[in-house]
């Protein structure tokens, strides 16, 4: 356990190591990203601009500016912005977190629970209309950007149709912590969460679906039906549990990446300053101590992720546990 | 009058320290909390100029030809920390612009004696022999060591913001310095917004240089995106928001919220800069060319329209003291025979120019900001240049470094997209910071000359421009006038268009009073 626990944790240095160089090296090798002249300023003497190379330490060999930067990612965590000057990326980082973390959590319930739903329904009612209607509705969530399906939903709640009764309870776009408001919080999230839980709801429940259906000509689903275990027995508890190895496995990979950043387009459209937005304006701002921050944090949960969904299969998998 | 003022920002302010900040946004939220000597009037209309006395109690003359200038600072002054603001302060705060790095230090202040010194060593900056001070008198005095003909709205630019002696000689980031304006910052927030509270400790000394301001408190809130902010404006859920509203919804706002919005002029446009040291357009035919095929008329539909949007023939925008309008290329004129505006593009005569250069067939890369309103421009552009007999592509690069890349020689780019604005309105701003051979810094991010244009003999009609500004303020500006015109037969540059500023307000919001050098004033804005 401590010897795979160990190896784990040396994966995952080794990926941060590779990426956070990736990272460095592509933002140095980039044309025109040198950050001098945009931190002195517009027609600043050459002066100024020396001064700026030096106190930066742009002057000194990129492997030691690599180093330094490290050292003050992880160690000191006193690392500054270059586009918001004193703007310490760790603890805005920290401060993005909670939303990010409140966004993917509401949307990943309204997704498992739709998609868990929508995917039983149409493997059970195979071939009929309402499978061909459910999984046409998936298609169509699937295929809606969450950007467009955004500005949409700003578009009838925030303006059109604000005034009226039935959009009038929706708050400005932005973010209100829970502390402040429990209420708020929601009012302000519940049209995210659903915007942004669309496509995965579509994904999940074909997938789903497509488990289930392959799922029932396996001997062991025979077996169960030979017994004599009624349809839905057979379908909830024998196939449905075994079907959501696959479905953990994708979730795990996708909830972490969201949580990790991945819901960019959904914190930015509805200005949800979240990890996602601050990703966004890093790239925007051509921003590296930010960019750094926030590839370095989503690295970390997509590892995390990994190992815990490793972990999961050998619950959810009888056939794993036994071979271990 | 009191209440909250909500503004909406797409972006954050960057820095907070004044001394450094160099982004409009920034500029803005600051004019009511920070002070300099002199400032630009905070009145409306175009007669907002010359500078007058804020902290100074006088403008000063300039003596000795120019090089020396004595000021007295206002008693009763205080900071938003209760200090009283004293000719140390004054003192110190110039000495600082060197210590932290002003990006203006060089350019705007290296005229003053020991200013060499505190670039080369800004850690031991003292710019002795160049400031005196005098506690008992307060009086100020600056020598210079050669005239400065804008020294005066030098003395009025944000960076030479009066700041506590004590106040550290570093990019003070997100922590806010006292000032001494109506309002003080009382949160910031680099990802979510700012606040602006008022300053216990201000009185009004001059109504026109930093009036009192209404709201009790302004909350900025940055992030949200252009679309986003005219809809909470719209439904009242904000009261102005910064940034322009986005071309698509222009029609909506000008037909349904008519009496909330405001258009105004800017000394802001927009050109194809033409590098005079890449081919072709090293070739001064095909230069010309290109500007008498331009079609500027599409060039103000794809800015907006011309309620907003209007053709611009010349290096210096309407409202720029010494603009004399003219126009070379436009069909049926010439620099010999220049009309008054544009008419239309005259192709006969480009291609005519094109075939004489012997350049057809050439490859040009248009480099272009990925950003909103370059795309259609840049493809507008395209089309003129493909039509001109050039192979011609389009390049773009993120808005946050192609000011820079466009900048470097060793970058090569033959033709760039982009946009100037005076940091006050002068026609040095625009003629000598984009085609004097000063700025013309080879090899280097930072060179605003980015035409890479360097000629000796207009160099000349620049400096003769600027120094009769001492003496003789419009023989100064028909002067400058001369220049445009001598830059414009150069062709370095495609002006293309001059835009006009559409900012929304809510219902709410009263009294919006528009000066030419700070837009709009955030102290004036009463809400109801």
């Amino acid at each position: 356990m401590l010897t795979s626990l160990l190896h784990r944790l040396g994966q995952t240095l080794f990926v941060l190591f590779g990426i956070s160089v990736l990272v460095f090296a592509v933002f140095f090798a980039t044309p025109g990203a040198d950050p001098t002249a945009r931190i002195a300023g517009r027609n600043a003497a050459p002066q100024t601009i020396e001064k700026v190379r030096r106190e930066y330490g742009f002057d000194r060999p990129i492997t030691v500016q690599y180093a330094i930067m490290m050292k003050k990612l992880f160690i000191t965590r006193d690392l500054a912005s270059y586009a918001n000057r004193g703007e310490l990326v760790v603890p805005e980082i920290v401060k993005a977190a909670p939303i990010t973390a409140s966004l993917v959590c509401g949307a990943a319930i309204i997704w498992v629970v739709g998609s868990i739903g929508m995917g039983v329904l149409a493997a059970a009612m195979k071939d009929t209309w309402v499978d061909r209607s459910v999984m046409m509705l998936g298609l169509v969530g699937i295929s809606i950007p969450v950007f467009w399906l955004g500005q949409v939903a700003n578009m009838i709640t925030q303006n059109r149709y604000h005034d009226t009764w039935l959009f009038s309870w929706v708050p400005g776009l932005g973010y209100i912590p829970f502390a402040e408001s429990p209420l708020g919080w929601f009012k302000a999230l519940v049209i995210p969460w659903f915007a942004l839980a669309v496509m995965f709801i579509g994904i999940y429940s074909r997938v789903l679906r497509a488990d289930l259906v392959a799922l029932s000509e396996e001997d062991f689903m025979r077996t169960a039906r030979a017994k004599g275990l009624s349809p839905s027995r057979i379908l909830l508890r024998h196939g449905l549990r075994t079907a959501m190895i696959t479905f953990v496995s994708l979730f795990g990979m996708d909830f972490a990446q969201l949580v990790g950043g991945g819901a960019l387009l959904t914190e930015v459209v509805f200005g949800l300053p979240g990890v996602g937005r601050l990703t966004y304006q890093a790239l925007n701002n051509m921003d590296l101590p930010l960019i750094m921050a926030t590839v370095m944090y989503s690295a970390v949960f997509v590892v995390v992720a990994n190992a815990v969904v490793d972990m999961l299969y050998i619950l959810l998998d009888p056939r794993v546990r036994e071979a271990r | 009058m009191g209440g909250t003022l909500r503004v909406l920002a797409g972006a954050s302010t960057g820095t907070l320290d004044p001394q450094v900040a160099y982004l409009a946004l920034t500029k803005s939220m600051e004019t009511p909390v920070y002070d300099t000597l002199l400032t630009y009037p905070k009145f409306a209309g175009p007669d907002a100029q010359p500078v007058i006395a804020n902290l100074a109690q006088a403008v000063p003359m300039p003596e000795d030809g120019g090089l020396t200038y004595r000021l007295t600072l206002r008693e009763g002054l205080h900071f938003s920390d209760g200090r009283p603001v004293g000719v140390d302060d004054v003192a110190a705060s110039f000495r600082r612009m060197f210590k932290v790095g002003s990006p203006t230090a060089g350019p705007y202040y290296s005229r003053i004696i020991g200013a060499d010194l505190c670039l080369k060593k800004p850690e031991t900056c003292t710019l002795e022999g160049g400031m005196e001070t005098d506690a008992q008198k307060r009086s100020i005095t600056f020598h210079l060591r050669r005239p400065d003909p804008e020294f005066l709205d030098h003395l009025a630019w944000i960076h030479s913001v009066i700041l506590p002696a004590d106040t550290p000689p570093h990019d003070m980031g997100d922590i806010p310095p006292p000032g001494t304006g109506p309002y003080r910052i009382t949160h910031f927030d680099a990802t979510t917004g700012m606040r602006l509270e008022r300053n216990a400790y201000f009185h009004e000394w001059a109504h026109d240089a930093q009036p009192a301001g209404y709201p009790d408190r302004i909350e900025i809130t940055f992030g949200l995106d252009s679309e986003s902010e005219v809809s909470a404006v719209e439904s009242g859920q904000a009261d102005w928001m910064y940034d322009n509203v986005p071309l698509d919804r222009l029609g909506e706002v000008g037909s349904r919220y008519t009496g909330q919005v405001h258009i105004y002029r800017l000394l802001l446009y927009y050109f194809a800069m033409l590098n005079v040291n890449e081919p072709p357009f090293n070739s001064l035919k095909v230069r010309q060319a290109l500007n008498y095929a331009i079609n500027r008329h599409a060039m103000a539909i794809y800015g907006g329209g011309p309620a907003i949007s209007a053709p611009l023939c010349q290096l210096l925008p309407e409202g720029t003291p010494g603009y004399e309008p003219f126009c070379f290329y436009t069909r049926g004129a010439s620099p010999q025979h220049p009309a008054t505006t544009w008419q239309k593009p005259d192709m006969e005569r480009a291609r005519e120019l094109v075939r004489e250069s012997g350049t057809a067939g050439e490859k040009v890369v248009i480099v272009v900001p990925s950003d909103r309103r370059s795309g259609t421009v840049a493809d507008e552009l395209r089309g003129t240049l493909d039509a001109l007999g050039y192979k011609a592509s389009v390049h773009f690069i993120s808005s946050a470094i192609h000011f820079t890349f466009v900048q470097n020689t060793n970058n090569h780019v033959q033709i760039s997209l982009g946009g100037w604005n005076a940091d006050y309105p002068s026609a040095s701003s625009f003629l000598n910071t984009l085609f004097s051979c000063d700025s013309f810094h080879p090899g280097s991010d930072n060179s605003p000359n980015m035409a890479g244009f360097c000629n000796r003999e207009i160099d000349g009609l620049m400096d003769h421009a600027s120094d009769l500004s001492l003496t003789d303020r419009a023989a100064s500006e028909h002067a400058w006038a001369q220049v445009d015109r001598a830059l414009m037969e150069q062709a370095p540059a495609v002006p293309m268009v001059q835009t006009r500023r559409v900012v929304l307000l809510s219902k709410r919001v009263r009294n919006v009073i528009v000066t030419l050098n700070d837009e709009i004033l955030l102290s004036q804005l009463q809400v109801q």
